[in-house]
């Protein structure tokens, strides 16, 4: 069997367009552009109908967002940097709901690395505005020769790779997740299509192992062991389904339930985690550019 | 038509760009809508609670300026009554000592005046005491003259003299 992995999906190609040439409309946009709304509907929601005095629970949760998100930049860089909440606010909370969308079996924007190196070549303007700032245009440009000129291309190289490697860490993760995710599905389906060939096979197999499924069942609540107990469960639910096989519907059922577990820590953690890292980057990066 | 894909790892400029531009939109949706919001409402509500601390503050000087005041006036008034405590006792005792003084002096009168009274009552018991007794050495006499003669009589007359005399006395 052939798994095939793809980037985005291109869902529309316009032809000569002035100074751009050929523009592919890509998955990554359109989801990139429902992730807005819904980022941009939470906030108009949470941010309506805020009282003074007898607050609702939503606005509590709201309240709390904000003051871990201040918490958060006033923590990794102090009060003087105030204005950079928005920015990695809205780094943030567009990077985990681009990241759990997946969960929802859609293309996630932060699987293509466009998405990061956009935050990241943003991240790094503002860098660079900040070492500028600090030490002078002169100072900037001398910092490239330090500790010794011959350093120079190493320097640049290294001023370069900063946004590379903070949208790459953030793509690779979530990649990752994406490729396992695939492949932990692909593997699946093959694993049910072999298993309920046989289970499917003849309509007696299926009842037979689902009987035996059964006898383990009460057996395991009479002993009071839990192995056979939960044997019992699985085989008399393949029993069951491979019945039903039998009887002429087939479905992937491997493929329910399953996938719910690595993804847990693939998409679930991983992608909060990845979130949380470029924003701590992000802060500690800017911070660091303006000196200290 | 087929579904066509990018590969796994593409540099496409038009989504790059595409990306930043909804960065930036993003940030001002999140910006007005939420954060500028919620900055607000709790700015607000601590401006309220800085208020009603204020107040409170104000209310707890205020009720122990009374306090003051009261404390004050009550020590004030403990005085004034401790003062006419003392001063009543003061009259008081000068009054008490003024009637014993007063009464002694009374009994005193009374005394001298009872003993003048005495004094007079012997004097005139004792003259009219004298007075009978020279009425009676008159009579007596009398008597010892008219019976001189009989001694007979003399001793009869001793007898009624006697008698008389204890009569008399």
């Amino acid at each position: 069997m052939e798994v095939s992995i793809n980037g985005a999906r291109i869902l529309a190609t316009f032809e000569n367009v002035p100074i751009f040439g050929t523009v592919q409309i890509t998955q990554t946009l359109a989801v990139a552009w429902l992730v807005m709304l819904i980022i941009s509907a939470l906030c108009i929601w949470l941010g309506s109908n805020l009282k003074v005095t007898g607050i609702s629970r939503k606005q509590a949760v709201a309240e709390m967002i904000y003051t871990s998100l201040v918490n958060f930049v006033r923590g990794n860089m102090g009060p003087e940097f105030d204005r950079y909440i928005p920015l990695v606010g809205t780094i943030f909370v567009t990077s985990i709901i681009s990241n759990l969308i997946s969960l929802l079996g859609i293309w996630s924007p932060t699987a293509d690395l466009m998405t990061e190196l956009a935050w990241g070549l943003v991240v790094f303007v503002l860098i660079t505005y900040h070492k500028i700032k600090a030490s002078g245009i002169g100072g900037y440009l001398k910092g490239f020769l330090e500790p010794i000129f011959i350093l120079l291309p190493i320097n640049i190289m290294s001023e370069c790779f900063t946004p590379v490697s903070m949208a790459c860490r953030h793509f690779g993760n979530i990649l990752s997740g994406t490729v396992i995710s695939t492949l932990i599905y692909a593997a699946l389906t093959a694993a049910n299509s072999a298993l309920f060939h046989v289970l499917g096979s003849n309509l007696y197999v299926g009842i037979v192992v689902a009987i035996a499924g059964g006898a383990l069942i009460v057996l395991g609540r009479k002993r009071k062991k839990k192995l056979p107990f939960i044997v019992g469960i699985i085989a008399a639910v393949l029993g069951v389904l491979g019945v039903i096989t039998t009887l002429g519907a087939t479905f992937p059922w491997l493929t329910i339930g399953i996938p719910a577990i690595p993804s847990l820590y693939f998409d679930w953690f991983g992608g909060c985690i990845q979130a949380f890292i470029f924003c701590t980057l992000t802060t500690l990066f800017i911070k660091q550019a303006a000196g200290d | 038509m087929d579904t066509l894909y990018q590969s796994l790892v593409t540099v496409n400029p038009v989504t790059l760009i595409a990306q930043i531009c909804n960065l930036f939109i993003q940030l001002l949706i999140v910006k007005i809508f939420f954060l500028d919001k919620i900055k607000a409402i709790i700015d607000q509500r601590r401006e309220a609670a800085d208020k009603q601390i204020t107040e409170a503050e104000t209310a707890k000087s205020e009720a122990l300026a009374i306090k003051q005041t009261y404390e004050q006036n009550m020590q004030e008034a403990k005085a004034k009554a401790d003062d006419l405590l003392m001063t009543a006792q003061r009259t008081a005792n000068s009054r008490s000592e003024e009637i014993i003084a007063q009464a002694q002096q009374q009994a005193a009168q009374i005394k001298s005046k009872a003993a003048a009274d005495i004094a007079l009552e012997k004097k005139k018991a004792i003259n009219e005491a004298k007075n009978e007794i020279s009425d009676l050495a008159m009579a007596i006499a009398g008597k010892v003259v008219a019976r001189e003669l009989n001694a007979g009589d003399q001793a009869d007359m001793i007898d009624r003299f006697i008698d008389e005399l204890g009569d008399n006395v």
